[in-house]
């Protein structure tokens, strides 16, 4: 198994190296005249004012949390489809209980407006 | 088999300097990040234990969705620096006691005479063809069928749990539901028709030149 | 020939292979960007790029070497290493995911079992890029951007992710090569027929998940000015251009693979064996890929972008439960052995 991982790492590296190389030689080839005005952020013709990194809704944090438990779901869900024509009829019913669990969650999720975005 | 070995130090290493980050950086966003390195560093050491499954779901689950949470919850709290320190002098002997009670707790369970090498066979190599998740799905839903189905209560919990605390509607906000918005017909909803009493009438009591403007504001 | 290959120490043999994957890679990459100019030119009555070369055939190539000599903008205020990490950070998962893709019988860099596993893991690491490149830039817009796009991205995984599992359920295997074979058939038996309501699911997350438009709040030119990359110049917003134009083509040989059968023909098998051009092979990919790739042109070319409340709802109120319920629906014609997909 393990032999089919090395193609994998080294691709990741690659991966990484084509994104440093071409940073790299953008750094190489490209002036380099850093003034003021430049470096400041950007804005619509004003000075930019208060601190960049703003406080968000809590809503945002609502998102993530729910995609978590979801996410969890579906890990859940990969083996299952995998041996599902090998284990049949009882595999299929223990998702049905699982699913129906979480369907109830999603459910109350849907009823409590968790997921209107205002 | 060297190969191998080299490779486990390698990410062995890269896990435990990543952990060691976690803790002593300042700035928690690194912290957060470097937490991020340390979870990709050991998916990659249970990819070298033939754990295909769990080093796949390790990234998924916790690179891919505990960890842009953690993200989140960073760049919506405005943290200050200086009361986190302040509070790091104040928490410290707490602390220690806990992490003491937690050292002694671990050694108990899992004491010297567990580890070493000599200890565990060394398990065969897998063959190419044998799938690691296939094996998990085949004990997961037969024999580990209860545990699995309490899984899904302890999620149901964890999606309640999240609405109850972090849901809150703020009054006043002007909000469109999109779904009353897609049902607008086309007829009576979008378009009203309007009978107009016909104009014949009122031409012949207009001068000629006006006639005219409003045939050209009709054609045009 | 081939003793010279043998001769090759393996890590050269790989590198040699992924030299042959990545080098395509980035050049279609340069020609989708000037085929994206020309295809919405032509379907708004322009003409798109004409000056550089014959037609403008080298603009992509002027447009590169012009970034190339551009100034790396970096803000002062920004956190420098994560500021110049957050294009890496895209890039790489966007190429390594390539590694697992099959292009044709047995013609894939590492044939892993668990191929769609690796595949969903590393696009999920997508999200990563685009919060660091927000948080990093120290902007207002560029974190505005970043939030955007990253709770839209969540979203859609999820969406995604379920689609995924009706094509493994189907196909009772992680490994793209076998979610492949087990299409063989006809045009029929690909599964775009028997999962259509998935297929349709994943096609559009697929361009929310890219942030391309119509979903492209997270760029939003004409609200957030560029979003998470609005400080970025020169090769590092190249980089995340790079990214984003190889992970719409990632998606579409994913489409291409998962429901529209990959390298298979058309046409069933006995009709077509050993005849050029109809019988299964590499070019049948390529054209199912290339028909997702102008797809992503044509519905950034049709539709105006959509408001972000949509973009929730859609996500979580229309996609997810369609996804659950034909999971189901497929799990039970595959344990029931239901005609006429599964009766074998």
């Amino acid at each position: 198994m393990l032999e089919n991982y090395l193609p994998i790492l080294i691709f990741i590296l690659v991966g990484i190296l084509v994104g440093v190389g071409s940073l790299g030689l953008g750094y190489l080839l490209g002036p380099r005249r850093p003034d003021q005005e430049k470096d400041s952020p950007y804005e619509c013709g004003f000075e930019a004012f208060e601190n960049a990194r703003l406080k968000f809704d809590v809503r945002y944090y609502l998102v993530a949390i729910l995609f978590i438990l979801f996410d969890l779901e579906i890990a859940f869900l990969f083996p299952w489809a995998v041996v599902l024509d090998d284990l049949g009829v009882f595999a299929f019913w223990s998702m049905v209980i699982f699913l129906g669990i979480l369907v109830v969650g999603f459910i109350y999720e849907w009823k409590k407006g968790a997921l209107e975005w205002e | 088999m060297g190969f191998e070995k080299f490779l486990f130090y390698v990410f062995a290493a890269i896990t435990v300097l990543a952990a060691g980050m976690v803790v002593t950086r300042r700035n928690p966003v690194h912290a957060v990040l470097y937490l991020v390195l340390a979870f990709f560093s050991s998916a990659a050491l249970w990819l070298l234990l033939e754990a295909e499954f769990l080093g796949l779901v390790l990234v998924l689950v916790y690179v891919g969705a505990v960890m842009v949470l953690f993200l989140f919850v960073l760049m919506m709290l405005d943290i200050d620096l200086a009361t986190l320190r302040a509070g790091f002098i104040r928490y410290l002997p707490l602390g220690v006691v806990i992490a003491v009670v937690m050292a002694v707790q671990i050694l108990l369970v899992v004491g010297p005479g567990n580890f070493g090498a000599e200890q565990f066979p060394t398990p065969a190599a897998a063959a190419a063809d044998v799938s690691n998740i296939e094996e998990v799905g085949l004990l997961l839903y037969t024999d580990y069928v209860y545990p699995f189905e309490l899984a899904a209560v302890i999620l149901l919990v964890g999606i309640i749990a999240a609405i109850r605390l972090t849901l809150r509607r703020r009054p006043g906000t002007k909000y469109l539901d999109p779904t009353q918005q897609i049902q607008v017909r086309k007829g009576p909803d979008r378009v009203r028709l309007v009978s107009q009493v016909s104009t014949a009438g009122l031409r012949e009591e207009q001068g000629a030149r006006d006639v005219a403007q409003s045939q050209e504001d009709g054609s045009a | 020939m081939i003793e010279l290959w043998n001769s090759l120490p393996v890590v050269m043999q790989i590198l040699l292979k992924i030299t042959a994957i990545l080098v395509p890679l980035l050049l279609l990459v340069a020609y989708y960007t000037y085929a994206e100019r020309k295809v919405i030119g032509y379907i708004q009555i322009r003409i798109g790029p004409n000056r550089v070369g014959w037609r403008g055939w080298l603009q992509p190539i002027a447009d590169a070497l012009k970034l190339l000599f551009k100034e790396v903008v970096i803000p002062s205020k920004a956190d420098k290493a994560l500021y110049l990490m957050a294009p890496v950070i895209t890039i790489g998962p966007a190429m390594a995911a390539w590694a697992v893709i099959p292009f044709d019988a047995g013609l894939v860099l590492s044939d892993i079992n668990a191929g769609l596993l690796y595949v969903l893991a590393l696009t999920s690491l997508g999200v990563y890029g685009i919060i660091i490149a927000g948080w990093a830039s120290n902007s207002k817009y560029a974190l505005l951007g970043a939030m955007r796009s990253a709770a839209q991205i969540v979203a859609y995984e999820i969406a995604m992710g379920f689609a995924l599992v009706g094509v493994l359920v189907a196909a009772g295997s992680l490994n793209l090569g076998a979610i492949v074979e087990a299409q063989a058939g006809s045009v029929f038996t690909w599964f775009w027929l028997p999962l259509l309501p998935l297929f349709g699911v994943y096609l559009i997350s697929g361009v929310a998940e890219t942030n391309r438009a119509p979903f492209d709040v997270a760029e939003g030119e004409s609200e957030i000015v560029a979003g998470f990359h609005v400080e970025y110049s020169g090769m590092a917003f190249a980089v995340f251009f790079l990214a984003e134009y190889a992970n719409m083509i990632l998606i579409s040989a994913l489409n291409a693979l998962l429901f529209m059968g990959g390298w298979l023909s058309p046409l069933p098998q006995s009709w077509v064996a050993g005849v050029p051009l109809l019988d299964d092979g590499f070019h049948w990919f390529a054209l199912k890929t290339g028909f997702f790739m102008f797809l992503f042109l044509w519905l950034r070319a049709t539709f105006p972008r959509y408001r972000y409340d949509q973009i929730m709802r859609l996500g979580w109120k229309v996609f997810i439960p369609i996804t659950i319920v034909w999971i189901l629906v497929v799990a039970l014609a595959v344990v029931y052995r239901l005609p006429p997909w599964w009766s074998a």
